[in-house]
């Protein structure tokens, strides 16, 4: 084949086509990148020349129900190094060494790193103002102090578990803090500027300024002062009684909003790392579940009144000390029963035969209908994290036994937010309130509230009529019967007391008990309901005297800090004797733990020896005449351990 | 053989003009922060850039009056001192490394690169070897294999530096010279075919390379690293728009893009004339490789046709190597743009290429 020079033209024509397709593929290619995703690229490339200092946004305070500041903010600025604008390394970091409190190691190894900007921690995180002003005059090249802050609690352990507390970087770590975080952050602004690739500003551009937003301020339903009062009263408690654990809580029963909320063991938010993680992760107020023992009694009445099942004042109940149920003797805990007595006295006596009783009226399916409609068994939905259930039988297990003990607050398990919301609703005209803790949201800036949380009736349970009956049986408990000792002169107080044996190891143990008392006031017209338990106070003590005290005491602060007035028409409280300077000493031998707990309350003081859950011996002897508040010895042992003769006598 | 003798072809001589003027005032946005911040001259790049463009201009119109057919006799000397250089530049001392290449004889502040000579040598010399022989180049041993061994071994020699970017331009203009001499389809095919694999085992032997070839596909993927290069040249010329950010408003070329004056100075002219600049840059390109061939078809010999041709695709395929990189559509190489980007020798000798060129545009029949 002989090349011609027609080949070579042809070919040269080739290779100009195809240059010139080639120069076209260019012009093409540029104008898609330049044309059609021109406008993404300069966003990006602004992205990637843009440099940012943030400005942390200060986090939303916490107000209680008052607006008094619970949580707040102090300003704690923050030092940053943007490492290309560091001119001298070596000095840089030798100058800020002692006033970081940190090695110039520590330092140049920050400054050096490949980064557009790094903060200086952990000595030039969070500073005094003063220290950052020394900061700010040294006027370093490529060192920026920042605003930062930190959060201050300014009542310290104050409502400590339903506040919780945040970390380092701001973030809630436990309790409200935690559960409305998002809220509480605000958005972080920041000073930013377009810089070269050596982190120097560029030419011709300037500075922007992005102010941060402040997080909204979270306003509690919680009073401070009723808060207070609770504190001081678990303080006292803890000290003469030296419990495992404490709680308290006070709601106002016609909205569920909750008045305070308190418990023991407590930690200090901003020491909160000195104390086990159990203390401040738990909120025992809405985390503990336990036995409510007699206070579940209240259930039972309101299920029964409402249920037209019995007549408080014409009806008589004859308690012989046990009843016989599916072969099971179940006894009271008055060894020798009550006698004969209307049921209204078997309320006022929390007479355990009486309210299986009740129970056997209303059968299983009603009473835990009851059971349920008042918010057993499922979260109250309060708006705090870290609430349990509480277990109840599952009707299909429940036997005549299980529905006796069920109707005297045995069997069940509940926790306490259930049981205040339940009993709120059973005194305040038969409405089941959702508890909350956040009232409003407010811009604190505008002072504009931006959303107001408002009450929520979970369901209508019992009629205003019954709730009367109710409130006015549990006012008699308290003037009449076992709940003497959270009598208030002037107000009308209702309540019930409670002692459920702790189950330890899956057994109910002999020493272990969770003494409480729910109390409300006034009985008329219940403006604030009060909850407390204590879990296994040191000793034996008079159940009158542990819990019933403190509510007493609680009420009695709260009814005037929320400016209540006070009663005319009052059930006029029982005297007993026990009551006066001289008194006699009782005879206890005999007695359970649990009638010392539900009935004796006395003004003595109780010190106790042996195991069990009888006492058999006491000093000084049955009869003696000493002063009021002297103490009293016990020996506990079984109950074959008495000596003969002993006891049984009421 | 040479009878008429007329003016060089005006097109190619303004569009060059033009290109060199686009270039010098390229050169100088890009450069001018940069050499302020190292040199405290931000004329410093121009200042060089214009005395070897002064130097190109002197050889171009020097040359474009020598009749090209003296480059027949020139052509095997060239060629051996040429291969003498690449040599000399491997050994360590002499040769100086920039840019991780060693593909520098340093002559005081100003170096020289024997691979951007060589370019030229070897088509002068495969220009007069294929006119010669050029009945042959049908036959594989006797016609295509002498002159296919000599372009490859000169490849090697460039790709000891390593030096991918100018060898794979003397390559590509090489088998365009050997296309256009008529070399058969079925051979060049089958070079083809030898040539991915012998691209496969170049990958292979330096595994970088196809870090580089995937980058340019989704530069995002390693931002900071292998993309960083293609995603700050997309970010001057996205920007840039339809008519750009003005003259020496360009933000890249704040030490975003390494060596704006250089590799990547189209990058700078797209942001800062935007589409208009840009396409009308490529047009010029354009209307350079339109005259060239037509230079070559027109020219009275086949030495004078693939001496023509051979420079051009010099030309053309660096503008299309250097701009498909810069905008993103190949693997980053390390090439200059033509006439326009910063580099001393390499625009002296560019320029007396295009001399010859212009030399044998005057001889059109």
């Amino acid at each position: 084949m002989k090349v011609s020079n027609v080949t070579v033209r042809r070919r040269l024509f080739i290779i100009l086509l195809i240059a010139i397709a080639a120069f076209i593929g260019l012009i093409v290619r540029l104008s898609y990148v330049q044309l059609v995703k021109g406008t993404e690229l300069s966003e990006r490339a602004e992205d990637s020349w843009r440099r940012n200092i943030p400005y942390v946004a200060k986090r939303g305070e916490i107000w209680d129900r008052n607006g008094v500041r619970l949580a707040y903010n102090i300003s704690t600025p923050t030092v940053w190094a943007i490492p290309v604008q560091v001119k001298d390394k070596d000095t840089t970091a030798k100058t800020l060494a002692p006033l970081l409190s940190m090695t110039e190691n520590e330092i140049l190894e920050k400054i050096s790193k490949k980064q557009m900007i790094i903060q200086l921690g952990p000595g030039g995180r969070k500073m005094t103002t003063e220290q950052a002003a020394e900061i700010r005059a040294l006027n370093l090249p490529g060192i920026v102090v920042a605003e930062d802050n930190k959060r201050y609690y300014p009542y310290d352990e104050l409502a400590a578990h339903v506040l919780g507390f945040t970390g380092i970087d701001n973030q809630g770590l436990t309790g409200l803090e935690l559960t409305h975080n998002d809220k509480l952050t605000g958005t972080g602004g920041m000073v930013s500027f377009l810089s070269d690739a050596a982190g120097r500003q560029m030419p011709n551009s300037s500075d922007t300024y992005i102010e941060p937003q402040e997080g909204l301020t979270l306003q509690l339903t919680i009073d401070q002062q009723v808060q207070t009062v609770m504190e001081r009263e678990l303080d006292q408690a803890m000290t003469s009684l030296n419990a495992d654990a404490i709680i308290a809580i006070a709601m106002d029963p016609n909205t569920g909003e909750v008045l305070g909320m308190a418990s023991r063991p407590t930690f200090s938010p901003s020491r909160y790392q000195e104390v086990d993680a159990q203390v401040y992760n738990r909120n025992l107020p809405i985390w503990m579940t336990y036995e409510p023992g007699s206070t579940f009694k209240i259930i039972t009445l309101a299920a029964a009144l409402e249920e037209n099942k019995v007549d408080l004042k014409n009806e008589r109940f004859y308690d012989s000390g046990a009843v016989e149920i599916g072969g099971a003797r179940l006894r009271c805990w008055k060894k020798g029963g009550h006698g004969s007595q209307t049921f209204l006295q078997v309320v006022e006596n929390s007479c355990n035969p009486g309210f299986v009783e009740l129970g056997n009226r209303l059968g299983k399916t009603t009473l835990f209908e009851y059971i349920r409609n008042f918010g057993f068994g499922a979260k109250t939905g309060i708006d705090i994290g870290g609430e349990e259930n509480g277990i109840l039988f599952k009707l299909s297990q429940v036997g005549p036994v299980e529905l006796a003990t069920t109707a005297f607050g045995q069997g069940v398990s509940v926790t306490p937010i259930q049981q205040i919301t339940a009993v709120s609703a059973a005194i305040n005209g038969g409405k089941l309130y959702k508890p909350y803790v956040a009232k409003a949201w407010i811009n604190r800036e505008s002072g504009e509230v931006v959303q107001r949380n408002e009450p929520t009736v979970v369901r209508e349970v019992i009629s205003e009529e019954t709730s009367k009956q109710v409130r006015e049986a549990l006012e008699s408990v308290v003037a009449l019967g076992t709940g003497r000792n959270a009598f208030i002169d002037g107000y009308r107080v209702g309540g019930k007391t409670g002692t459920a044996q702790k189950v330890v190891n899956g057994r109910y143990s002999t020493s272990e008990h969770i003494v409480s008392f729910i109390g409300f006031a006034p009985a008329d017209d219940p403006q604030i309901v009060v909850y407390v338990a204590v879990d296994n106070p040191e000793g034996i003590q008079f159940g009158g005297v542990v819990a019933a005290p403190i509510v007493r005491n609680i009420l009695e602060d709260s009814l005037q800090i929320l400016e209540v007035p006070k009663r005319e028409k009052q059930i006029d409280r029982l005297y007993r004797y026990g009551e006066t300077p001289v008194v006699t000493v009782p005879n206890l031998v005999g007695k359970t733990v649990v009638e010392i707990y539900e009935d004796l309350n006395m003004n003595f003081n109780l010190t106790s020896a042996g195991t069990g859950n009888t006492v058999i011996k006491q000093a000084p002897a049955a009869g003696e005449r000493v002063e009021r508040g002297s103490t009293i010895r016990i020996y506990l042992g079984d109950e074959s351990d008495l000596p003969e003769g002993a006891g049984h006598q009421h | 053989m040479v009878k008429a003798r007329s003016a060089p072809d005006i097109w190619l001589l303004i569009s060059i003009l033009l290109i060199l003027g686009i270039g010098l005032m390229m050169v100088y946005s890009a450069s001018a922060v940069k050499a302020f911040h190292e040199f405290g001259d931000k004329f410093y790049f121009l200042k060089r850039q214009a005395i070897f463009a002064g130097l190109g201009l002197f050889m171009m119109m020097l040359l474009s009056r020598v009749n090209y057919t003296i480059w027949k006799k020139w052509a095997p000397t060239l060629l051996i001192v040429c291969f003498g250089l690449l040599l000399v530049v491997l050994i360590p001392g002499i040769g100086v490394v920039r840019g991780g290449a060693r593909s520098w004889l340093g002559i005081g502040s100003f170096g020289i690169q024997p691979s951007e000579f060589m370019k030229l040598a070897m088509i002068i010399f495969l220009a007069k070897w294929l006119s010669i022989e050029q009945q042959k180049i049908t036959q594989f041993t006797k016609g295509l294999l002498p002159p296919l061994g000599l372009v490859f071994l000169a490849f090697g020699l460039i790709m000891l530096q390593p030096d991918l970017g100018t060898g794979a331009v003397m390559v590509g203009a090489s088998m365009i010279l050997i296309f256009t001499a008529g070399a058969r389809m079925a051979h060049l095919g089958g070079l083809a075919l030898l040539g991915v694999a012998g691209f496969v085992g170049l990958i292979i032997a330096a595994p970088y390379r196809l870090k580089r070839i995937t980058y340019f596909l989704d530069p995002w993927a390693d931002p900071l690293g292998g993309g960083y290069q293609i995603i700050q040249s997309l970010f001057a010329i996205g920007p840039g728009g339809l008519v750009g950010l003005g003259l020496g408003a360009s933000r890249q070329k704040f030490s975003y893009l390494p060596e704006p004056q250089t590799d990547f100075i189209f990058s700078i002219l797209a942001e800062e004339l935007g589409f208009i600049g840009g396409t009308t840059l490529i047009l010029l390109f354009l209307i350079v490789v339109w005259r060239g061939v037509r230079t070559a078809i027109a020219a009275p010999d086949t030495f004078g046709s693939l001496m023509a041709i051979g420079i051009t695709s010099i030309i053309g395929v660096q503008v299309l190597i250097n701009i498909g990189v810069v905008i993103g559509m190949m693997p980053v190489t390390g090439i200059t743009l033509p006439l326009v980007s910063y580099g001393g020798s390499s625009l002296t000798l560019l320029l007396t290429a295009l001399g010859i060129l212009l030399n044998i545009s005057r001889y059109s029949r």
